[in-house]
């Protein structure tokens, strides 16, 4: 016979009350809102690691990939209506940007818009797949948008972010969080992107402490926010050069180098049904185009740092250095992928690979980087 | 606007949750006599045993229940019948070796839902850019349940589950959710297999505990498989109404990998009257 109680005697609240604790405290929360730094999540190959020995020069390149889904209209960032892209799609894609990597080949690789297992990627894991597919052997990764569903347009999971590929040993990495848009109601900042710095330590022979940092700002903003974010970038910049270290930075600032002969773009990427500049039209400027009030944002990294490309340079021939466009038939019309250092550049090497059209809305830029003078060999 | 839509969300996930899994949430037995099993048959939900005719329950989160009679019972889900129409029927096969044997046979028509969450905007579960066809899911089960101590009903569940399409159903409709994506994964490979146990047991006073786990199988899926396991605490202030808080852990393969899921607290109240 069994006692009345004998289940509640084992099952005592010792037993169960933590279970009941845990599933109050414990439930995953849809959008991961990311600490202010985190540790950055870390990749490598399977194959036998065989580093290069020391270099003089680094290849670095920054190359915003659009998810893999190339140029074809997408609903969040052009005037298309595709939502969710196939294998087939996103593969083929990712093939032409693993054939541009191979044949390029960089020393170092900055990537934003990396999908990782993301619904509208069909779910690849796409710093896991280019590691596989080219010569890089180490990688990390910080995520600026997770969310297991994102409950918009049938958007569903998402993880996206920016990558470091390396072919050294990533010795440190960590997720910076940069300042969330300002202009949006509480609901909607909840479910959207969470920018951020991705901070890396690499071990690149021949240097002390050698940092490459991977930044994307804010796209869309229409308030100070890309100010406030560019302005993080350069504290870290700081704290990093007055501690002795060299670093490479880059990536999409979504930023216009100062002193661009063109400043807003609204009419140029305004969709079919929209109209701005009108008397009447609100917003009267399209989000993410009119770079008009941020023209000078960017000036404080240009006079503190050595960009890849020269202002002058850029001042000069401009159209020779514009890196994207939101025009899924046009031809690059804006500069805002940039790469800065406080060492220095080998001098014209950078390029602007303009030439890569159909892989992404932004085009590569690399540029060699010289090691400092009197680094250990 | 946005309350709204996210209040109707709400009612379109419980309804998915709700008849499918087969109301095997909340529920809990009477307080424990050795009878041969008629003292478990007030809130019998998710066991083999019918309410007395005439009965109704009804839970917040819980499908309507009625017994029509000693051996048929009927469940809907009041709420969401009108985006997801759904009905279940319980029919008691008698008693062996002190064992209740029941079965339980349900349709489900989710079309309506899935149009309303394929959409453009806030609410927009499933990409509009592909055609929802009209599905039905047609879940048969056997459910055996038995004391095995004073206070101890066991019961245990398998059953086969059929989906029927009016066309394709694009493999990216997909709503990647714990809960949800188990049960709406038969409309992509057509059939699969669902079983499970749970354990009620009477404790102190009014407090009963119920514990159970249940797994999905679709073979020819590419995510074949799901697990969950519950745990509630319930009150029964009387047999026409009742308490319960928990928690709801879940694992399964998605098609981003496999991942698990707390959920906590889950509650209900539920209400019976009727019947003798």
């Amino acid at each position: 016979m069994v006692n009345r109680h004998f289940l509640l005697h084992r099952l005592n609240p010792g037993w169960w009350m933590p279970w009941i604790m845990l599933s109050i405290f414990a439930c995953d929360p849809l959008v991961n809102r990311f600490d202010d730094i985190e540790k950055a999540e870390s990749y490598s190959t399977g194959r036998p690691v065989n580093p290069p020995a020391a270099a003089d020069t680094v290849h670095v390149m920054t190359w915003n990939i659009r998810f893999g889904a190339g140029r074809t209209p997408w609903f969040g960032d052009g005037c298309g209506d595709r939502v969710i892209f196939s294998e087939g799609e996103i593969l083929r894609f990712l093939s032409g940007i693993a054939r541009e990597l191979n044949r390029l080949r960089p020393d170092i690789l900055l990537l934003q818009e990396v999908d990782v297992k993301s619904k509208r990627s069909a779910y690849i894991d796409q710093v896991q797949w280019l590691l596989d597919h080219t010569y890089f052997d180490h990688a990390a990764y910080a995520s600026m948008w997770e969310a297991q569903v994102v409950p918009s347009d049938g958007l569903g999971r998402i993880n996206t972010g920016q990558a470091v590929l390396s072919r050294w040993p990533i010795q440190d990495s960590e997720r910076i969080q940069l300042p969330l848009r300002g202009d949006q109601d509480a609901l909607t900042r909840y479910f959207y992107l969470r920018r951020c710095i991705l901070k890396t330590r690499i071990a690149l022979p021949g240097t002390g402490v050698f940092y490459v940092l991977n930044v994307h700002l804010d796209a869309f903003s229409t308030d100070d926010t890309k100010k406030r974010q560019i302005d993080r970038v350069k504290e870290e910049l700081d704290k990093l050069a007055v501690s002795g270290a060299v670093f490479v930075a880059g990536g999409d600032f979504n930023l216009i180098p100062p002193g661009s002969d063109s400043t807003d773009f609204c009419i140029e990427d305004k969709c079919p049904d929209e109209s701005f500049h009108q008397p009447g039209d609100d917003p009267l400027h399209k989000e993410g185009s009119n770079f008009t009030p941020e023209a000078a944002w960017l000036q404080q990294l240009y006079d503190a740092y050595l960009p890849s490309v020269p202002l002058e340079k850029y001042l000069i021939d401009q159209e020779s250095y514009y890196t994207s466009t939101p025009d899924w038939n046009g031809f690059w019309n804006r500069k805002i992928d940039h790469l800065f250092t406080n060492a220095s550049w080998i001098a014209a090497s950078d390029s602007t690979h303009q030439d890569i059209l159909d892989l992404s809305d932004h085009v590569p830029v690399s540029a060699r980087w010289r090691l400092p003078e009197g680094a250990v060999r | 606007m946005r309350m709204r839509n996210a209040f109707l969300l709400g009612i379109a996930l419980a309804a998915v949750h709700a008849p499918v899994s087969g109301d095997s949430e909340q529920a809990s037995g009477r307080p424990a006599q050795s009878d041969g099993g008629t003292a478990w048959r007030h809130w019998t939900s998710g066991t083999a045993y019918t309410m007395p005719a005439g009965r109704w329950e009804v839970g917040l989160f819980q499908s309507l229940r009625h017994a029509g009679s000693e051996s048929v019972e009927w469940s809907t889900h009041p709420l969401a019948f009108f985006l997801i129409p759904n009905l279940s029927v319980k029919w008691s096969h008698g008693s062996r070796n002190g064992f209740q044997i029941a079965t339980r046979h349900s349709l489900t028509y989710p079309t309506p839902l899935l149009r309303l969450l394929s959409r453009k905007g806030i609410g927009g579960l499933i990409s509009p850019e592909f055609h929802i066809p009209h599905l039905v899911s047609i879940y048969n089960e056997v459910l055996v349940s038995g004391p095995i101590a004073r206070s101890l009903l066991v019961t245990a569940n398998a059953g086969v589950c059929f989906a029927v399409k009016s066309g394709v159903l694009d493999e990216r409709t997909t709503i990647d959710l714990p809960v949800v994506f188990p049960r709406l994964n038969v409309f992509y490979p057509g059939y699969g297999f669902h079983g499970g146990t749970e354990l009620r047991a009477d404790g102190f006073r009014r407090w009963r505990i119920q514990t159970g786990a249940g797994v999905f199988y679709y073979p020819a899926a590419d995510e074949r498989f799901a697990f969950e396991q519950k745990g509630l605490l319930l009150w029964n202030q009387s047999r026409t109404f009742q308490i319960c808080v928990g928690y709801q852990l879940t694992f399964g393969e998605y098609p981003f990998g496999t991942q698990w899921h707390l959920f906590g607290p889950v509650f209900d109240l539920t209400w019976g009257w009727g019947g003798k």
